[in-house]
C-alpha cells in the first residue's frame, strides 16, 4: 500500500459477485456451524475491493467435542478459527498460490456466518482485533446471516472496529473511569461500512442469459393445462418472489428470544458490577475504620512522645477488588440494539404484507 | 431449480481398455455446475495472464461431490492452475495443482477432484492430454470419469457452456496418451435456497452502467417484488379483459389455469378476518414496541453507568487524598448502579405482556 492511500480512510467496501457466492455457499453448508474464512482484495482509494475468499479448515469438530450434537463448543471453535496459528499459517499459504494465478494477493480481513444477528461478541472484537492491528491495518469484517438471507434479501454487512476502541482494547481498559475519560460508548464499538455489489463484465453477460423479467413477446398458447404446468417459465433471480413469503413469526420468535437471553446477561453484569461495588464500599469502611484507628493511635503516642506509626500502610493490608470490564456489558447493549433493529426491521415488511393480504381478501374494507 | 436443461440422448460409450478386476465407470454422468463454481471460471478467464503464454485459454480444476451410484456429478468449487501453451507443447504446473487441491481439501474434506475446466470451445490434442492427466489413477479421478468442462469467455458473444467425459480411442501405443475421445454429457446450472438471495443482488446489478449494486434492506426487496408483482397480474388482467371484448384470441388452457389459481384464494368469513388482523398486527407491534424499549433501557443504562462521574463527581476530581477521591467516585458510581438496575428491571418487567404477544 501507498503511504498515500494511507490517509484516506476506508469509507466502502466493494465485494465481487464471485465473492458473495463463495461466502453464501460456504455458509450455508456450514450452518448452523459458524463457518469463517479470508477473504483477499485491495483498496483503492478509500474503497475497499474484495476480490476473492477462501473458506479456513473446519477445526476437527470429532476430536474437540465429544458430544455431536453440542454446536455451541463446534461454534465456538469455529468462531475462533480466523486468528488460530494453524489458519493463519493456512491463509498465508493459500495466499501464495493464489498469487500466482493473478490473484490480489492482499489479505483484508476475514468472513463469518451469523444466525438471526447474533454475531455481536467477544469473539467477532478478538478476531476483528487481530486482522486490525497487524500487519495490515485497513482490513474489515464481513457478517452474512444466513437465517437473515433465507427469509428476505441477503444480510451481508462489513464492519470494522472503530480507533477509539481499538485503543482502548488494545490497552483492555475498560473501566469505568477510562471510558468516562474516552467517552467511549457501545455504539463506537463498531463501524459499519456499506457494502457495494460488483460484476466482472464477463460475468454481466453472463446474467444476462439467465433467466429474467418474463417475455415481453406473445407467447404460443397452451395446448393444455398439463402443457402449462410441464413449460412453466423460469422464475426470475430478480426481484426475489421469496420475499413475499408471508410466514414471518418464526423469526420474530427467535429474535425475541435472542433479545430475552441479551437481557439476561445484562442482568448478569449488573449483578457483577453491584457485587463489585458493595465489595469496594465494604472495603472502603475497613480502610477507613483502620485509618481512624491509627491516628488516634498516633495521637496517643504523640502524648507519649513515641515515634508515629506510618499511616501509609492500609495500602499494603487491604486489596481493593478490580473492576470488572465493561466490555461485555457494552458489547451486550451493542448486541440487544442490533436485535432491535432487526425486529423493526421484521415489523416493517410483515404489517405491509398483512395490510395487502387484508386488502385483498377484504377489497370493500380498504 | 434448474436454469438450463437441453434434451440430451445418451450413447453407449466404447469401453475403455482397463486393467483387469479394476473396471472404469462407463454410466453417463450428469453434471450439476453451481453458479460459485462458473464465477470463479469466469474470474479466472479475466485474470488470466497474457504475458508468458500463447494460448488465450485458462484451465483449472473442479471440485465437488459425486453422488453415490457415480450418476450425478455436482461441481460445488474450482480453482485455477497455472500453465503455458504454445505451437508445440503445453505444461501444466502439477506440482502446483497438487498442492493446491491438498489445501482445498482441507477446507472442504467433502469435495473430492471431479475433473478440469478451461474456457475456449475447442477440443485438441493438448486438451486430451490434460484430460488423460486428470482422468488416470495416480492423479486423477479414476475410476470415475474426469469432467472436463468448457466455458467460452469471448468477448462480445454469449458465454457457452459445455462438458464432455472422455473413453481412450485405439491409437497406437506411442500417441495413446494424447488423443481420447470427447463425449459430450448433459449438464445444468443449479442453484440452491441459500443462494437465491445472493444472486438476487448480484443480478440487481446487471442492468446498470458500473455492474455494481449496493445491497438492499428486506424492506426495498420487498418493495420491488410488490411491484413486480403488481406488474404480472396487470398484465394478466390486461389478457382477461381483452379475451373478454373478443379482440386477443381465448386459450382454455389458460382460463383453467387462472380458474385453478383463484379458486386457492380461501372462503373465510370477513369478520374472521378482520378479527385475525388485528390480533396479529397488534402483537406485532408490540413486539416492535418492546423491543425498542429494551433498546432505550439498555442505553440508558449503559449512559448512567459511565456518566455519574460528571454528575456529581467534579469535586472528586480535585480531592487529594486518593482514598476519599475512589470513595466519592464510588458512591457515585453506586448511584449509577442502581439506576442501571433500574432499567434492567424495566426490561424484565417488560417481558410479561410479550408472552401473549408470541
Amino acid at each position: 500500500m501507498a503511504d498515500t492511500a494511507k490517509e484516506v480512510p476506508l469509507n466502502s467496501v466493494q465485494v465481487e459477485a464471485l465473492v458473495v457466492m463463495k461466502i453464501v455457499k460456504a455458509c450455508a453448508a456450514s450452518f448452523p456451524t459458524t463457518a469463517t474464512g479470508s477473504i483477499v482484495g485491495m483498496d483503492v482509494n478509500g474503497t475497499l475491493q474484495i476480490t476473492n475468499t477462501f473458506p479456513f479448515p473446519m477445526p476437527d469438530v470429532a476430536a474437540a467435542d465429544a458430544h455431536p450434537n453440542d454446536h455451541m463448543a463446534a461454534s465456538n471453535l469455529a468462531a475462533a478459527a480466523p486468528r488460530s496459528k494453524a489458519n493463519i499459517t493456512y491463509s498465508n499459504e493459500m495466499i501464495k498460490y493464489l498469487r500466482e494465478v493473478n490473484v490480489d494477493a492482499n489479505n483484508v480481513g476475514w468472513y463469518t456466518s451469523a444466525n438471526m444477528g447474533n454475531f455481536v461478541n467477544t469473539s467477532l472484537i478478538e478476531n476483528q482485533f487481530f486482522y486490525q492491528k497487524e500487519p495490515n491495518e485497513r482490513t474489515v469484517a464481513l457478517v452474512h446471516d444466513v437465517s437473515r438471507s433465507s427469509q428476505g434479501a441477503l444480510s451481508l454487512r462489513a464492519f470494522r472496529l472503530s480507533p477509539s476502541f481499538m485503543a482502548a482494547y488494545k490497552e483492555s481498559k475498560f473501566t469505568t473511569e477510562n471510558m468516562q475519560k474516552t467517552k467511549l460508548t457501545y455504539k463506537d464499538v463498531l463501524v459499519e461500512l456499506p457494502i457495494i455489489v460488483h460484476n466482472s463484465h464477463l460475468l454481466t453477460s453472463f446474467l444476462h442469459q439467465l433467466p429474467a423479467e418474463p417475455a415481453k413477446k406473445e407467447l404460443e398458447f397452451p395446448a393444455s393445462l398439463a402443457d402449462l404446468h410441464a413449460t412453466q417459465p423460469p422464475n426470475p433471480l430478480y426481484p426475489n418472489f421469496e420475499s413475499l413469503d408471508l410466514s414471518i413469526d418464526p423469526y420474530l420468535e427467535k429474535t425475541c428470544d435472542s433479545l430475552l437471553d441479551s437481557i439476561e446477561t445484562h442482568y448478569t453484569e449488573l449483578n457483577n458490577f453491584q457485587y463489585y461495588q458493595r465489595q469496594l464500599a465494604r472495603e472502603q469502611t475497613k480502610i477507613t475504620a483502620w485509618k481512624t484507628k491509627r491516628a488516634a493511635e498516633n495521637a496517643s503516642r504523640v502524648q507519649q512522645k513515641q515515634a508515629p506509626l506510618p499511616e501509609d500502610e492500609w495500602e499494603r493490608l487491604f486489596k481493593l477488588p478490580t473492576e470488572p470490564s465493561r466490555l461485555e456489558g457494552m458489547l451486550n447493549a451493542r448486541q440487544v440494539e442490533q436485535y432491535s433493529r432487526q425486529v423493526d426491521g421484521f415489523t416493517a415488511s410483515i404489517t405491509s404484507k398483512m395490510f395487502a393480504v387484508k386488502s385483498n381478501l377484504l377489497p370493500e374494507s380498504s | 431449480m434448474a436454469v438450463d436443461l437441453p434434451s440430451f440422448i445418451h450413447l453407449a460409450r466404447p469401453l475403455a481398455p482397463a486393467a483387469i478386476g479394476v473396471q472404469p465407470t462407463t454410466a453417463p454422468v450428469n453434471v450439476i455446475i453451481q453458479p460459485q463454481a462458473i464465477f470463479s471460471i469466469l474470474d479466472h478467464a479475466i485474470r488470466r495472464d497474457i504475458r508468458d503464454t500463447q494460448s488465450t485459454r485458462v484451465i483449472g480444476a473442479l471440485l465437488g461431490v459425486r453422488s453415490e451410484d457415480g450418476m450425478e456429478a455436482e461441481v460445488r468449487n474450482c480453482f485455477a492452475i497455472p500453465h503455458t501453451e504454445n505451437e508445440d507443447q503445453v505444461e501444466v504446473d502439477v506440482e502446483y495443482q497438487k498442492n493446491m487441491l491438498a489445501l482445498q481439501l482441507k477446507a472442504n474434506p467433502r469435495e473430492v477432484l471431479l475433473g478440469w475446466y478451461t474456457t475456449s470451445l475447442d477440443l485438441n490434442s493438448f486438451s486430451a492430454l490434460i484430460q488423460n492427466f486428470f482422468a488416470s489413477p495416480e492423479t486423477g479421478t479414476f475410476p470415475h470419469p474426469a469432467i472436463h468442462l468448457t466455458v467460452s469467455t469471448d468477448a462480445g458473444k454469449g458465454i457457452e457452456a459445455k462438458a464432455y467425459i472422455s473413453a481412450p480411442v485405439g491409437v497406437n501405443a506411442e500417441r495413446a496418451s494424447e488423443s481420447c475421445l470427447f463425449i459430450p454429457v448433459p449438464y445444468d446450472i443449479r442453484y440452491g435456497e441459500a443462494e437465491k438471495s445472493g444472486l438476487e443482488l448480484i443480478s440487481g446489478a446487471k442492468d446498470s452502467e458500473n455492474r455494481a449494486a449496493p445491497v438492499v434492506t428486506d424492506i426495498e426487496g420487498l418493495e420491488r417484488a410488490v411491484d413486480q408483482a403488481i406488474d404480472l397480474l396487470d398484465r394478466v388482467a390486461e389478457y382477461v379483459s381483452s379475451v373478454l371484448d373478443e379482440e386477443r384470441e381465448p386459450s382454455n388452457a389458460l382460463g383453467q389455469f387462472l380458474m385453478n389459481a383463484l379458486s386457492l384464494a380461501p372462503k373465510v368469513d370477513p369478520e374472521d378476518i378482520e378479527r385475525d388482523f388485528n390480533n396479529h398486527i397488534q402483537d406485532v407491534l408490540v413486539v416492535s414496541y418492546l423491543a425498542n424499549t429494551i433498546r432505550t433501557q439498555i442505553d440508558l443504562s449503559q449512559r448512567l453507568a459511565t456518566a455519574t462521574l460528571t454528575m456529581g463527581g467534579s469535586d472528586a476530581l480535585a480531592a487529594t487524598g486518593g482514598g476519599e477521591g475512589a470513595e466519592k467516585g464510588d458512591r457515585g458510581g453506586q448511584r449509577g448502579g442502581k439506576r442501571g438496575g433500574r432499567g434492567g428491571r424495566g426490561g424484565g418487567q417488560q417481558r410479561e405482556p410479550r408472552e401473549p404477544a408470541e
